[in-house]
């Protein structure tokens, strides 16, 4: 049931996507994305297709773990490639009753599909190279020009980490109220929705009071351990940029400029 | 020598919340710690010891007195973070106290918030990690570790700021035996090794024994200090303040008390041997004595009504039961292998095991929470694999470990009665099940219409617990229902069993660490080992397989080890003995056999 939940889907490896600092990560990943989204033509749909590809093979993540971010999602990628096959219209292929199936349609329905496909890779070969520890410290960094704004970058970042912590001991929690709860008597299973949604009630209290208990706990062991906040505070792995950062931020612009390029050049 | 911790008539009152009368949790308490001394503080829940941690650490500040560490002041708030990277606390729950999403994370914290340089960071890490024994564990998430490796973690993010004195909560209350071990052996360790002063707050006996001081505590106030041989001499006024000693210790002050002549009081197993065999030389009995006294008079009656019980019926047949966790994937794990066992009606079985030896997967077969992988288990007649478990979980009621966590109610009544209502009882049938059960565990009518969040502990267990009763099941299976109490406590709710046994004839299904419990309130023990049943027999067939039980990893009760260590040296000892009052008969009648009477 919740066992089969795994949080942080990070792959231990040592390839030149690992060895990035996170916020290259973050930025790239959110400028490929937007690019993503730019891509037209499908000679620059084969381009990005072709990078993002590269980036997986030297990524060292196995071809299927990049691939299981795909599967729960497989549903609404077909859905919406299908929906677009449907309502688009221009020159018809073939009809089946009032149903018109065209050229158009089932262009744009591969293209929305590659599209979401090549989002989903970008950002779970993020994921899959970063652990959760640098993604916070890279979110914090991010956000730190901000803070003069009121952002609280190490606060955000922190109870990122708190979070990303206890996800599995309360989950582990849940797990045992609920067995616990229907050791009593309760009913999880059967009934109506109003009923079923009132059957967590046991689950729900019990589970709240303990995280706030352990919330209390926390903060007085944080505070013992000398924790004020993030200012003065050194990190153990301290995030830098290094060539190589520079080295694959440069290989980046290139191919953004590649891919885009064209565009300008001949369409102008 | 430096004095680490000094304390000047210190108070502390809890602010006045809800109508209650404000409270003296720590009511002019002097003591001075010494640096370098390893001193441990006893008491029972409640009696004001995790507020005294608090104290020392500035997490509180004194209402009244003075608390100096490492002579600076905690009312001072600028010396504050100098307090607090001395002094490091170890708190009770192991998993309420790590922060980071990977163990050297982890350690790295406290050195983090001090501003250490990253590359001393490092090494602070390394060589902490090395001095509790867990440098293989670095890259670990805390959520994978053991409750004694996530402890040994929490001393190792202190000894990262280079404390003087680390002081620990109760943070052997929530671990197995093995794990209390292994964080005792580190704090020993850093004690002779690194100096550092170690102040253990516990409730468990046996880890004040090598101590160089012991405080009592109760109602907020040290009530008994010195060394521990002279605090364990004090055996009524231990029983009093709802304390234990060491059953050796026990022995051997019953056995004054009947009028043998014994010198001292021993605290340990090694000094009960030697005492034990003066004794019996003395009394004409050696090496070469044969054994000649009645086994009947050893166990105690309980235990031998169990014989009577041999040939009642089954309530529980489990055959060839195998479960498998998460079944071919790579997490895949056998927890149950071939499980054959027969629970007697009537009868208080114990469960032992290591952790993660199937325990509790076991028990949670037996209302059907967990379905067989393959192999079946019959309750009374009614097959667990059935799709209605109604009717099952009727007749077997499970209360988890740390019970009280599920409360939820409004009213301690209404959460009693949560399993009831789904019955389809009458108001009365309800009303007279709920008043049997509170009358049974001891809770005051008065409590029925409070909050369960505003109880003690020990209340809320008992209420947890009253919750299953008012089911009336046939067989009341408990996962260690003594966990975190305090040896009264758990003396109680062990009381309460036998008499729920003796009265109803409810078949009780117990798991516990603690053999003395065992030992003494259970007819018969089954033993796990990773996932497999090893034995299951009486108690003392079991229990006199010391050796087998060690080399898994499990103890024996210090009486049954004490009679295998002398029937070591040659004596005639009385297997049987498991308690003390068996130890006491056991003895008492080998020494009048032996032809030499009282002194």
């Amino acid at each position: 049931m919740l066992d089969n939940i795994t949080l942080g889907q990070y792959i231990p490896g040592n390839s030149a996507l690992h060895r990035l600092d996170p916020r290259t990560k973050i930025i790239w990943t959110g400028i490929l994305m937007v690019a993503v989204f730019l891509l037209e033509t499908w000679q620059e749909y084969v381009m990005m297709g072709a990078f993002i590809l590269i980036l997986l093979m030297i990524s060292d993540v196995p071809l299927k773990q990049s691939l299981k971010g795909i599967k729960p999602l497989l549903f609404i990628l077909v859905l919406t490639a299908v929906l677009n096959i449907f309502f688009i219209g221009g020159t018809p292929i073939f009809t089946i009753g009032p149903v018109k199936i065209t050229y158009e349609g089932i262009y744009s329905a591969i293209k929305l599909f590659a599209r979401l496909v090549m989002l989903i890779i970008s950002a779970s070969l993020m994921t899959l190279t970063t652990t959760p520890i640098a993604m916070t410290d890279g979110i914090e960094k991010l956000l730190k020009p901000f803070e003069r704004i009121g952002v609280p970058a190490h606060e955000i970042a922190m109870m990122m980490s708190i979070a990303l912590r206890f996800i599995p001991t309360l989950l582990e929690e849940a797990q045992r109220i609920m067995k616990a709860q229907s050791s009593r008597g309760a009913d999880f299973d059967t009934g109506s929705i109003v009923s079923r949604v009132k059957s967590f009630i046991p689950v729900l209290v019990p589970l709240f009071v303990s995280a706030f208990k352990r919330a209390d706990e926390l903060a007085d062991a944080m505070e013992s351990r000398c924790y004020r906040g993030g200012k003065g505070r050194t990190r153990l792995k301290s995030i830098r940029f290094t060539k190589l950062d520079l080295s694959s931020s440069l290989i980046g612009v290139a191919f953004i400029a590649l891919t885009f390029g064209a565009r300008f050049i001949f369409n102008i | 020598m430096k004095e680490m911790i000094k304390t000047i008539d210190v108070c502390y009152e809890y602010k006045n919340i809800s109508g209650h009368n404000p409270a003296r949790a720590v009511n002019g308490i002097s003591i001075d710690i010494k640096q370098g001394e390893f001193v441990v503080v006893l008491g029972r829940n409640g009696s004001g010891k995790s507020t005294l941690a608090r104290l020392f650490n500035a997490l509180l500040i004194p209402t009244e007195g003075t608390v100096l560490i490492d002579g600076l002041d905690t009312k001072n708030g600028e010396v504050i973070w100098d307090i607090r990277k001395n002094l490091g606390l170890v708190f009770q729950n192991p998993d309420n106290q790590l922060v980071s999403t990977t163990v050297e994370e982890d350690v790295a914290f406290g050195p983090e918030n001090l501003g250490v340089p990253p590359k001393e960071i490092r090494q602070r890490v390394d060589e902490s990690l090395k001095m509790v024994g867990m440098e293989n564990y670095a890259q670990f998430p805390p959520h994978l570790l053991s409750g004694g490796q996530k402890q040994r973690i929490a001393i190792a993010g202190i000894l990262a700021m280079e404390p003087k004195c680390i002081v620990l909560d109760e943070a052997t209350s929530m671990l197995d035996p093995k794990g209390r071990k292994e964080v005792m052996d580190v704090l020993a360790k850093l004690n002779k090794e690194k100096g550092i002063t170690v102040v253990l707050i516990t409730h468990h006996m046996n880890e004040a024994v090598e101590a160089d001081r012991v405080l009592v505590m109760e109602n907020g106030q040290i009530t008994l200090s010195g060394k521990p041989r002279a605090i364990f001499e004090n055996v009524e006024a231990l029983v009093r303040a709802g304390l234990d000693v060491p059953k050796v210790t026990a022995l051997a002050y019953e056995l004054k008390k009947k009028g043998y002549r014994i010198n001292g009081l021993p605290v340990t197993l090694d000094e009960m041997v030697s005492i034990l065999k003066e004794l019996l030389n003395s009394s004409g009995i050696d090496k070469n004595s044969k054994l000649n006294y009645s086994a009947n008079i050893v166990r105690n009656p309980d235990a031998n009504k169990l014989n009577n019980r041999a040939d009642n019926e089954d309530i529980i047949v489990i055959k060839d039961l195998n479960h498998v966790y998460m079944a071919e994937t790579t997490l895949e794990k056998k927890a149950l292998k071939n499980i054959n066992l027969t629970i007697k009606r009537g009868e208080i079985l114990g469960i032992i095991g290591h952790t993660g030896s199937g325990k509790s997967t076991l028990v949670q077969h037996f209302n059907g929470i967990l379905k067989p992988t393959s192999g079946s288990i019959t309750v009374d007649g009614l097959s667990a694999e059935k799709k209605d478990l109604k009717e099952l979980r009727k007749k077997v009621g499970l209360v988890f470990q740390y019970p009280e966590q599920q409360l939820f109610e409004e009213t301690v009544y209404k959460d009693i009665i949560f399993g009831l209502n789904k019955l389809g009882l009458t108001e009365e049938e309800t009303k007279r099940r709920v008043f049997h059960a509170i009358d049974l565990l001891g809770i005051s009518p008065d409590l029925l219409e409070k909050s369960p969040f505003e109880l003690s502990g020990g209340q809320k267990r008992r209420v947890a617990i009253a919750g299953v009763l008012v089911m009336e099941p046939k067989v009341l299976v408990l996962d260690e229902p003594t966990a975190g109490l305090d040896p009264k406590g758990s003396n109680e709710v062990f009381n309460i069993l036998s008499e729920l046994n003796r009265n109803e004839g409810t078949t009780i299904v117990i798991i516990s660490h603690n053999m003395d419990d065992i030992a003494a309130f259970c007819h018969r023990v089954a033993v796990m080992r990773d996932g497999e049943l090893m034995m299951c027999d009486t108690v003392d067939k079991v229990f006199t397989k010391a050796s087998e039980l060690k080399s898994w990893g499990l103890d024996v009760p210090q009486i049954a080890e004490l009679m295998g260590r002398m029937a070591q040296e040659g004596y005639p000892m009385p297997f049987e003995a498991m308690t003390v009052q068996d130890g006491v008969n056991a003895l008492d009648s080998l020494i009048k056999s032996g032809g030499i009477g009282h002194a």
